[in-house]
């Protein structure tokens, strides 16, 4: 008896400390992970907004929690989080981060689209897709050029009765990045974030 | 044994991946580029020192019957370490490595060594030991990371070698799946090949 | 200041045709797991197991379900514990310590189960059978459930259909190598190298399957 409870001391012991030291890394590391990506969520977001104002011009964000935003990806409870772009002091237009199922990876594109609907400028923010295939999305030119000026109408690959061609060899990388987009801007449609005829530049 | 000698019979004589055959998913699944490899050869290593150091610090003090779980949660907590540290100071590195540094802990080798060498010898032996295997390890993967990114992307630790011509359109297979397991076929093989020399018998 | 308070999306799969908890995106995670990323020839994932139990077929097939069985009480016990312990307690990084706790437990489980109610296949799979807890597979799609944020029905369904994938794997392994046996292969190659080469060539044949599904 006295025999299981040393061993069990001993577990304990050990994984007390273990915990505990953790605890103690895991404060000091903990607001350095935040704030990283904060500021690269910051970056990023500044970078698709010059599409919408043009480059140089100061630009702020306020978010949007909009009630009854239509979750596209629903399953449990999502919201598609979306950003306003002002700039002195009216709202020019949106960006969000649209989220696809990919081929190896959830694909991470932020989006900026102006009050009238029409993507102004997209980046890829993660993806772990295939190298030399799928990864190729991250490229600018390769694939998300493609999206400038469409809205929810014009969204559409080849394969899937529209004209945006699909990267050669990644159906699948391409079609989830599109599709995810497709989703967020028809979720922020629903929600009456468009105006017909807005200015987005 | 001398310090010496457990330090470098990790590097040839018993590399731990060459040899032993310990530590195959990391190795085929990081090479991919010689900066993956590089940092997951670090991390291991990092790991494997630390732990190896404590398991033979406390090998008098952990009882027998509980030894090994008591070392996989030193493993572990070393290991989350390493991934905290990761993700504050170097983030893009720990996008690339992603699932593979939490599977640092399951990595034979780390588990290998602590119940193989380091609960039955000295704390220095334990530490050149250590040492020996994670320069072993990284020394392999950077070896076949350099095969597999001068072949799959034409860069090495990305400056590129081999022109723009060949960075188009380079053998993409090397950094795909299927070019590590046979890459890694033909390194064995190679190895095989010398040792068969050695012995004087046919290749 | 802070955009994006909310973190953005916590759906269980996303981005495939249809949204929720639907037929389609079942197939997706199942297909995946099986073929278009296969744990072992695409992920990269139990790699040890892979070379050492493969070397007969009814050792192998003993292994994949002594696997498959592991990865699906894994992730059930991985899933319930981050969820429910560690997201609410604030000590998600205690993850890893925990779940390879949980994992070490049941492979013991098993051992004991096995030792009792099947002694042939406890012999036939004997140092195998604990290191399974070492197995990068079953950790891996523990971690792979909380990352792709998978609500607990998808992260069983994957667990299992990887775990199938693994088996697959295997048993298509074992059959080559029982034939390689008698092949007249250079003596260099002889054994793992041969091994890797014949898996190198297994790979490219499953990587063929990512035109499944567009």
């Amino acid at each position: 008896m006295a025999d299981v409870l040393k061993l069990g001391i001993v577990l304990m012991l050990v994984a007390v400390i273990a915990a505990g030291s953790l605890g103690f890394v895991n404060s000091l590391t903990e607001p350095l992970i935040a704030q990283q990506k904060e500021k690269a969520k910051l970056e990023a977001m500044e970078s698709v907004a010059v599409s919408i104002v043009g480059a140089g011009v100061p630009v702020t964000f306020d978010s949007l929690s909009v009630p009854g935003l239509a979750n596209p990806y629903a399953q449990s409870d999502a919201v598609l989080s979306v950003v306003g772009v002002f700039s002195e002091g009216h709202k020019r237009g949106y960006v969000f981060i649209a989220y696809g199922r990919g081929y190896s990876s959830t694909i991470q594109t932020m989006v900026a689209c102006g009050l009238n609907g029409e993507i102004t400028a997209s980046e890829i923010l993660y993806q772990q897709e295939t190298p030399g295939l799928g990864a190729n999305v991250s490229d600018p030119d390769r694939f998300l050029v493609r999206f400038t000026g469409r809205n929810t109408q014009s969204l559409f690959l080849t394969a899937d009765g529209g004209d945006i061609d699909a990267i050669t060899g990644s159906t699948i990388t391409s079609r989830a990045v599109t599709l995810s987009v497709r989703r967020g801007m028809e979720a922020m449609a629903a929600a009456g974030l468009f105006q017909e005829g807005g200015q987005s530049r | 044994m001398s310090l010496t000698r457990e330090f470098t019979k990790g590097i040839y004589k018993e590399n731990p991946v060459f040899r032993l055959a310990l530590g195959m998913c990391p190795f085929l699944a990081v090479t991919s580029s010689v900066e993956n490899a590089l940092g997951m050869g670090v991390a291991a290593g990092f790991v494997l020192i630390c732990s190896n150091f404590l398991v033979a610090l406390l090998r008098s003090v952990i009882p027998s019957k509980v030894r090994i779980p008591c070392y996989i949660v030193i493993i572990a907590t070393f290991v989350t370490l390493v991934d905290l540290i990761m993700n504050a100071y170097l983030p893009d590195l720990h996008r690339s490595l992603g699932i593979f540094i939490p599977l640092i802990v399951v990595n034979c080798i780390i588990l290998g060594r602590a119940e193989g060498f380091a609960n039955r010898n000295t704390v220095p032996a334990a530490l050149a030991d250590a040492l020996g295997m994670g320069v072993g390890f990284t020394f392999a993967m950077v070896v076949m990371a350099t095969f597999r990114e001068i072949l799959g992307s034409g860069t090495w630790l990305g400056i590129n070698l081999l022109g723009s011509p060949y960075s188009n359109q380079p053998i993409l297979i090397a950094i795909l799946a299927p070019g590590a397991f046979i890459l890694m076929g033909f390194i064995l093989g190679f190895f095989n090949m010398i040792d068969n020399r050695r012995k004087g018998g046919a290749l | 200041m802070n955009p994006f308070l909310l973190p953005t999306i916590l759906a269980s799969t996303s981005g495939t045709p249809d949204s929720g908890f639907s037929f389609g995106a079942l197939m997706a995670i199942i297909i995946g797991a099986i073929f278009i990323n296969n744990f072992v020839l695409s992920r990269f994932l139990g790699i040890c197991p892979f070379l050492g139990v493969s070397k007969q077929l009814d050792s192998a097939v003993g292994m994949g379900a002594a696997v498959i069985f592991v990865m699906a009480l894994a992730t059930l016990g991985s899933w319930v514990v981050y969820h429910l312990l560690l997201v609410p307690l604030g000590i998600t990084y205690l993850r890893t310590i925990a779940f390879i706790i949980i994992i070490a437990s049941l492979v013991q489980l098993v051992e004991m189960i096995l030792q009792k109610f099947s002694p042939a296949l406890y012999q036939a799979l004997g140092i195998f059978l604990p290191l399974i807890t070492t197995n990068c597979a079953i950790l891996g799609v523990a971690v792979l459930n909380i990352d792709e944020k998978f609500g607990l029905g998808y992260s069983l369904v994957h667990a299992v259909a990887a775990g199938i994938g693994f088996t697959l794997a295997l048993v298509l392994m074992a059959g080559l190598r029982e034939r390689l046996d008698q092949a007249p292969v250079p003596r260099s190659l002889r054994g793992l190298p041969i091994a890797f080469l014949v898996a190198g060539a297994m790979s490219i044949a499953f990587l063929g399957f990512a035109g499944l599904g567009g």
